[in-house]
């Protein structure tokens, strides 16, 4: 069906609100945060804004019956092209279907629908002292729709893990219009093993499976204080040694940052007022918890880290605690500006390797960069050994792109040669789909069975995640 | 100038990674919602513009003209980008290829003669003295205005019979010793629809031993061409300012309104005259143009005895995007406003959330703007003040429409028609 017919269809479904047919309108859709789609956007056929979970069973029916591809859309902020129509398709918007249907204190529920903003929920939830943990960079404009797509994490993984571990149940549109609920029709236990786990199939599927309309989280006391910890390394090894011995001394602290050499100069280059001490690695450490346990924590946390460290210092004043988190915070700003005449790229971000092994690989992403002669910034979650490489280049420079897209396969290759994955939070979409068999084997061949169980016809988000 | 050679066209495009920060605090997306509002999709188009993959139509200028140039993407962007420069240079590349005749009109003709906009100041006065607003909206002639003029002519606020220009001198004495030779900048705004402002102004600058000029030459500061696909006579306009103050030498050219004085900072200049000739007398002119606020804090430093007759007043603050954002502004306005007895400065939420005037929006976007609008009435109602103050004509006109809007008594004035109040109830000088 060709794009005006398919515009024509939806509008006499769900009507000139919910629908965007304009050839302007959609070229806005065509793009998400990777590198992919800025080298090559790609417009969908139409954009629907449904407002209800029957709008989105219309869309699917309509799709299913003509075999038009469907592609679900949050904020627009994933790194991998995951929703963006690259083989054609409709557009599902869901950043606008965002009610939070229900916050139950007493059972330490929320249910919310896709379209929430990660910042927006945890506003509304600190109103009762609670919150969702999971804390995404993008927390101000990500939707709590594409973290559980994604299953999305953050800072603090180290010690609440990923989106997963608070999704209880979800409402999922399916690409022949069934509508199904995980977790329990009626359940509203926090524990719940009655059969299949499909709510964690449905986490991370990047939208491959069906649509998510409604979302059973689980929500966590809010805790009374914090700390932060920063300590400086003249040698890289000596960083995730301090990391473990903090482990082993029993302490889980809430985020564990490093900034490794390129990306101390990148915050020096631009803020030099924050004047981060030239080093091999810094650590950050967030502790958070009730006032006592937070300052044991802590002081722990400072003696082992000057064990190695030149330099470490503990604050809980919440004025000293920022300074301190400021390099972390503008390291993403930084890697952007490091070049005049460059920008940083969402390419190669997301590899995730054991805490064994993060030194060497922050080592050999350096030799990386030098054999390609490109600038990369380094920084991440040590604390889970997540590192978030930002190479920095002329995107419109034709040979610097093309070095880029090979010194990005071979971060890629090198995550899976450290005993690692190609990406720890960001996803796969259509960016690392090409390492989905060398990472999974024959696993890849039963993940492509069960999308056909769902999605028969293959039009569910086709081209992205296995 | 090309279009494609301006500064932020040529190197920030491509620094644009979609990360959709901007996304996430945009007054307009927070009420349309769909990416189309998006300031990074304005980003997108540019570049789809500059690369030649759309053409220059009037269809693209309205999705890029949705913006309230407020510049809280601009200032919020990990990567540094201008958005609102990229927007201006795209939107007025697009108004090159679709010339239009009653923009033409208004921009090149009217705005930028300040007689001729006196003139038309003047006709609007007689309309609303005579009765003839008040007639022609009682028979529907007003719904013959184009597009959302007709709704929007409300906004405009009652003009006053006499400009400021035609009250003030063009060389004001200081009291006293003279300290500092100081070019007033008189915008538009100010000029024609706040004349108290300009008083005020003067009063408290001549005052504080300042000689105060305003050059009767000077035109328009050329902000609402850039907003509206006008560069190049805005471009025009700047030179001629820069040329007409230079000559003056002045120690400082102060001006009460935020937008003037964005759009004669040294990063404005910068952007519309970078690369041409004049770029250096640009530099020396920008370097001393200064916001009335923080003139009166920094380089005055200025003083009101305790002992000054002043009410007991709730004063909230609202920043001008062009002052807050634009310029960094902030802290400058409050404290001048907590130097004045009797004030209670009580902050409102988001003070720095724009009010969804921006100059001629409200008159362009009436739907959007009023949303925009009645979010900040909000913000100023929960402070209970009996006044708001604010240093921008157009945040003045926008938030005043509010009041009656919403039915409320508060008044809308300059920080320094305030302290020129309280300079006037002091013990009179020994």
């Amino acid at each position: 069906m060709d794009r005006k017919k398919v515009g024509e269809e939806l509008l006499k479904r769900l009507g000139r609100e919910k629908v965007l047919t304009d050839e302007l309108d959609l070229m806005y859709y065509s793009y998400d945060s990777s590198f992919l789609t800025k080298l090559k956007p790609v417009p969908p056929l139409a954009v629907v804004l449904p407002k209800s979970t029957e709008d989105v069973q219309t869309v699917m029916r309509f799709a299913y019956e003509n075999g038009i591809n469907v592609i679900p859309r949050g904020a627009g902020t994933g790194e991998t092209g995951g929703c963006v129509a690259i083989n054609d398709g409709i557009v599902l918007d869901l950043s606008t279907f965002d009610e939070i249907v229900e916050i139950d204190v007493s059972n330490m529920q929320v249910i919310v629908r896709p379209g929430i903003v990660h910042a927006q929920l945890n506003k509304e939830l600190a109103k009762y002292n609670l919150f969702f943990p999971p804390d995404p960079g993008s927390s101000q404009m990500c939707t709590v729709g594409g973290m559980v797509a994604n299953n999305a994490s953050g800072l603090r993984a180290v010690k609440y893990g990923c989106t997963e571990q608070y999704v209880l149940g979800l409402e999922v549109v399916l690409p022949n219009g069934d509508i199904i609920t995980t977790g329990g029709l009626k359940s509203k236990a926090i524990k719940n093993v009655s059969g299949l786990n499909l709510t964690k199939l449905m986490v991370g599927s990047e939208g491959i499976l069906g649509v998510i309309t409604k979302i059973r989280l689980r929500c966590w006391p809010k805790p009374k204080a914090r700390g932060i910890a920063m300590a400086v390394f003249d040698n890289l090894d000596d960083a995730p040694a301090t990391v473990l011995e903090v482990y082993q001394a029993g302490i889980m602290p809430s985020g564990i940052e490093i900034l490794d050499s390129s990306a101390i100069e990148a915050v020096n280059q631009f803020k030099p007022e924050i004047g981060l001490p030239a080093a091999e690695a810094i650590l950050l450490f967030e502790v958070d918890g009730n006032p006592p346990s937070v300052e044991y924590e802590g002081n722990t946390i400072k003696e082992i880290a000057s064990r190695r460290a030149r330099l470490v210092e503990w604050a809980t004043d919440p004025k000293r605690m920022a300074e301190l988190w400021e390099g972390r915070s503008v390291t993403a700003a930084a890697a952007a500006r490091v070049r005049k005449d460059g920008s940083r790229i969402f390419a190669g971000e997301d590899i995730s390797v054991p805490l064994s092994k993060v030194a060497d690989t922050l080592r050999a992403i350096r030799k990386l960069g030098d054999k390609y002669g490109i600038k990369v910034v380094n920084y991440g979650h040590i604390g889970d050994g997540n590192v978030h490489s930002a190479p920095v280049i002329n995107p419109e420079n034709p040979e610097e792109v093309e070095k880029v897209q090979k010194l990005v396969h071979e971060i890629h290759l090198l995550a899976i040669e450290m005993g690692g994955t190609t990406t720890g939070e960001h996803g796969v979409g259509v960016v690392r789909r090409e390492y989905a068999q060398l990472e999974h084997g024959l696993a890849h061949k039963y993940m492509q069975e069960i999308k056909k169980v769902f999605d028969p016809k293959g039009i569910m988000n086709p081209g992205k995640l296995i | 100038m090309d279009f494609r050679n301006l500064p932020p066209v040529r190197e920030q495009i491509m620094k644009c990674v979609r990360c959709g920060k901007c996304r996430s605090v945009c007054p307009v997306f927070a009420e349309i919602r769909t990416e189309v509002a998006a300031p990074r999709g304005h980003v997108f188009m540019v570049q789809m513009l500059r690369d030649g993959k759309i053409s220059p139509s009037n269809e693209v200028y309205e999705r890029l003209s949705n913006c309230l140039m407020c510049e809280t993407c601009s200032i919020n962007c990990p990567s540094g980008i201008d958005i609102h420069e990229l927007n201006a240079a795209a939107r007025s590349y697009i108004y090159e290829n679709n010339p239009h005749l009653g923009k033409e009109l208004v921009f090149d003709t009217l705005w930028t003669k300040p007689s001729l906009l006196k003139a038309a100041a003047k006709l609007m006065w007689g309309a609303q003295k005579t009765g003839l607003q008040a007639f022609a909206r009682r028979t529907g002639l007003t719904r013959l205005l184009p597009g959302d003029l007709k709704k929007a002519e409300g906004i405009l606020s009652k003009v006053p019979s006499r400009s400021a220009r035609s009250i003030l001198r063009t060389k004001n004495s200081p009291r006293g010793e003279k300290k500092l030779k100081v070019g007033y900048f008189l915008g538009c705004g100010t000029d024609l629809l706040n004349p108290q402002v300009a008083l005020a102004t003067v009063e408290v600058l001549t005052y504080n031993g300042c000689e105060v000029i305003i050059p009767p030459e000077a035109k328009c500061c050329g902000l609402p061409h850039i907003a509206n696909g006008k560069l190049e006579t805005a471009r025009l306009l700047a030179v001629h300012n820069i040329k007409i103050f230079n000559a003056y030498d002045f120690d400082y050219v102060v001006t009460d309104c935020a937008s003037c004085s964005s759009a004669l900072s040294s990063k404005n200049l910068e952007f519309l005259l970078g690369g041409l000739k004049i770029e250096e007398e640009a530099k020396s002119f920008a370097a001393r143009v200064m916001d009335l606020n923080k003139f009166l804090l920094e380089v005055i430093d200025i003083k009101i005895s305790e002992k000054a007759k002043t009410k007991k007043t709730k004063v909230t603050y609202h920043d001008p995007c062009h002052l807050a954002n634009a310029q960094g502004i902030k802290k400058e306005p409050r404290e001048l406003l907590n130097r004045i007895p009797g004030v209670q400065l009580i902050e409102m939420a988001e003070a720095n959330r724009c009010c969804g005037g921006s100059g001629t929006y409200a008159l362009t976007h009436y739907d959007l703007a009023m949303k925009i609008l009645d979010k900040k009435m909000d913000s100023i109602m929960e402070t209970g003040a009996q006044k708001v103050a604010t240093a921008c004509p157009s945040c003045m006109m926008q938030i005043s429409y509010g009041m009656k809007r919403h039915h409320l008594a508060g008044e809308v004035v300059h920080p320094v028609e305030l302290v020129s109040q309280a300079l006037s109830s002091q013990p009179a000088r020994k």
